[in-house]
């Protein structure tokens, strides 16, 4: 499992939701891992948003994020979101609660093993409407309760970087009546998660990324080898630039640097050639013995 | 307008970012059982861009007595064809339509592992979309290639010639050799592309990529380069590299083994079925000569002749078998050589490179 760090993070004794009494209460840090494909599918979303915001519509969407909890509740994986429509202007917000809890159900069917986590915006702020979704996200009968609901922003603004930021929250409220419409949000830890299944469509995926239309065909095992190759010898060469630049006086030695690349090199075995030879050709053999099967089956 | 749209057949097959992942994490997450699912979006001048999708629900086999994975993974080869998820697609999709999601259904993915997939499900759950609608395709990831390089994402669709002969449901000899149906006509492979949005581009510029140009701080000690490893940009990655894909070579092998056996296997089946027709072949005519030898003693004493057409009636000829299970046998006997090709290709380029490395010139 690989992931992409957020910067460190300082844990601060979080606040919860008054739960019954028989739940214990766990006040481990809580991080939430994200997974790639729910946040393609959450940008994927803000692409898809009612254009242009009239006034019944706002420039945000939201959406409920899927996923499955440790068993103590520490640690969160976001797998999967999926889009809820809402409208939202100055003085209401409205959540399609029915859209949602069908949705919900119809997910649910299809991966069994997953749970409602919480939900993300598309806007990086956060105000009362968010207070007000978001309580309705962590409340008993609709949402996470006994577990705090997340809130994940993704800024999608044009031109900016997208910032991920994830948030629980903990009741707060000035007199009862407002109860409902605030509530405390409490910034957590977060990193992007990907396994080895994914890493190789990450590959593919990030291969399209510095091309002008976006589009990159779906390469051939060969294909790929020699791209990696190029890679590889590009970037020897590039350490063997430095180290001659460094033997010509032309750029400063670091020591850090030289004691690291000694110990890669050392890393290379010694082994007599003539068993190097053997064992190469016997190898070589035995692979390109089925590879005519192909040739004399079908020519 | 519809007319002119239509006549453009599909020529490639565009697939979001999004769908990728989602059927990457999909499939490897019910690896070894078949995982399907449902894929939606639009065709547009010959270009089919695939913009979402969803699993198909599993079916509970743990509540099934005697239940075991191969169960679990026909079920789901089975389920695009299944009512119940008939329905189920269509309830999301009317769902996926009120968040703007392309709401036309173009197909459905299934995994497979090393190749494997070409077999009667296959076909019939293409058929069963491409009866609907002749542009929907079947994407297929290979989640055991995957592993060990590239990305293996293929798309897939009937040829025509094979819809007509499929719907008759004939696979005689005689009806293969009029149509001059083979083996290498039932699919038609279409390109696959793969499209990020505007949004995901800006994305991806932001997670780990090439070091860029420009001073770089020196590290001071061996201890800040081993607790800040670099991060390794994605693509190109140096997974490929990977030497020890013999065992993908073995497999592939034993697969191949496996459906060379029931090749023979058909191959048997159809001489049994030739030697019983030439047999019953040989008690009709026997049974004709004595006929005609009793008609002309019956017309010598002139009496009325037996019909000759009776045999029709006293002898049954056997059923040919059809020919369709020997011919996906044979595409699946290509599939896996094309494959041991590809492998043989990567790991010899490999080993050349060990050695070169290993031995000095």
């Amino acid at each position: 499992m690989a992931a992409v760090e957020s910067s460190s993070f300082l844990h601060l004794a979080r606040p919860l939701a008054p739960s019954s009494f028989n739940f214990q209460n766990n006040l481990a840090p809580l991080t939430v891992n994200i997974q790639p494909q729910a946040i393609l599918s959450i940008l994927d979303h803000a692409i898809r948003r009612d254009t242009p915001a009239t006034p019944t519509t706002s420039s945000r969407v939201i959406g409920a994020l899927i996923g499955s909890r440790s068993e103590d509740g520490s640690d969160v994986s976001v797998v999967s979101s999926f889009a809820i429509p809402h409208t939202e202007n100055e003085d209401q917000v409205e959540v399609d609660v029915e859209y949602q809890k069908n949705m919900l159900s119809l997910h649910l069917k299809a991966n069994p093993r997953e749970a409602l986590l919480g939900w993300y915006t598309t806007s990086p702020e956060l105000n009362s409407f968010s207070a007000l979704i978001q309580n309705f996200f962590a409340s008993p009968e609709t949402g996470t309760f006994p577990h705090p609901a997340v809130h994940l922003t993704v800024s999608t603004e044009p031109g900016a970087d997208v910032q991920l930021r994830a948030y629980i929250s903990s009741p707060v409220a000035v007199n009862a009546e407002r109860a409902a419409e605030s509530c405390l949000f409490i910034q957590v830890p977060h990193k992007l998660a990907y396994n080895d299944a994914e890493r190789s469509a990450l590959d593919l995926i990030s291969s399209a990324k510095d091309n002008e239309t976006r589009v990159a065909p779906v390469s051939s095992d060969v294909d790929s080898l020699a791209n990696s190759l190029e890679n590889t010898i590009g970037l020897l060469d590039r350490v063997s630039e430095f180290v001659s630049a460094i033997i010509d006086e032309e750029q400063e030695p670091n020591n850090a640097l030289g004691q690291y690349l000694m110990g890669a090199l050392a890393l290379a075995p010694k082994v007599d050639p003539v068993q190097i030879e053997a064992d190469f050709n016997n190898h070589v053999q035995d692979v390109l013995m089925p590879a005519p099967c192909h040739g004399c089956t079908f020519q | 307008m519809a007319d002119s749209i239509k006549e453009v057949p599909l020529k490639t097959v565009q697939v979001e970012a999004l769908v990728v992942m989602k059927i990457v994490k999909h499939c490897s997450a019910s690896f070894p059982t078949t995982a399907t699912g449902s894929i939606v979006g639009m065709d547009q001048d010959g270009t089919l861009e695939i913009t979402n999708s969803f699993p198909f629900p599993t079916a509970d086999v743990a509540n099934v007595e005697g239940s075991h994975q191969n169960d679990a993974s026909s079920l789901a080869a089975a389920a695009p064809r299944a009512k119940a998820n008939i329905a189920y697609q269509n309830e999301m999709i009317r769902h996926l339509k009120e968040v703007n999601v392309d709401a036309n259904n173009v197909g459905w993915y299934t995994s497979a592992t090393m190749g494997n997939f070409v077999n009667l499900g296959f076909i019939e759950n293409q058929y069963h979309y491409q009866r609907e609608n002749d542009k929907t395709v079947a994407l297929v990831h290979d989640v055991s290639r995957s592993s060990q390089g590239a990305l293996s994402l293929r798309a897939f669709k009937l040829t025509p010639n094979f819809m007509t002969a499929y719907k008759e449901g004939k696979f005689t000899t005689e009806s293969l050799q009029k149509s001059k149906l083979s083996f290498r006509d039932i699919f038609v492979e279409l390109t696959v592309n793969l499209h990020n949005s505007h949004l995901l581009t800006s994305f991806l510029h932001q997670i780990p990529a090439k070091p860029t140009t420009g001073d770089v701080a020196m590290p001071t000690s061996l201890a800040d380069l081993q607790n800040n490893p670099m991060q390794m940009p994605l693509h190109p990655s140096a997974d490929t590299l990977e030497l020890s894909i013999d065992p993908f070579l073995e497999k592939t092998c034993d697969l191949l083994l496996d459906s060379i056996e029931s090749h023979y296997t058909e191959l048997n089946n159809y001489q049994y079925y030739q030697r019983q027709l030439a047999r019953e072949q040989t008690k009709i005519t026997a049974w004709q000569t004595k006929r005609k030898a009793e008609n002309a003693a019956r017309v010598a004493a002139k009496q009325q002749p037996l019909p000759e057409d009776e045999w029709q009636r006293i002898f049954k000829l056997p059923q040919e078998p059809s020919r369709l299970e020997g011919m996906l046998n044979a595409k699946q006997v290509e599939q896996y050589s094309k494959q041991v090709d590809g492998f043989t290709a990567c790991v010899s380029a490999k080993m050349f490179a060990v050695r070169g490395n290993l031995l000095p010139e």
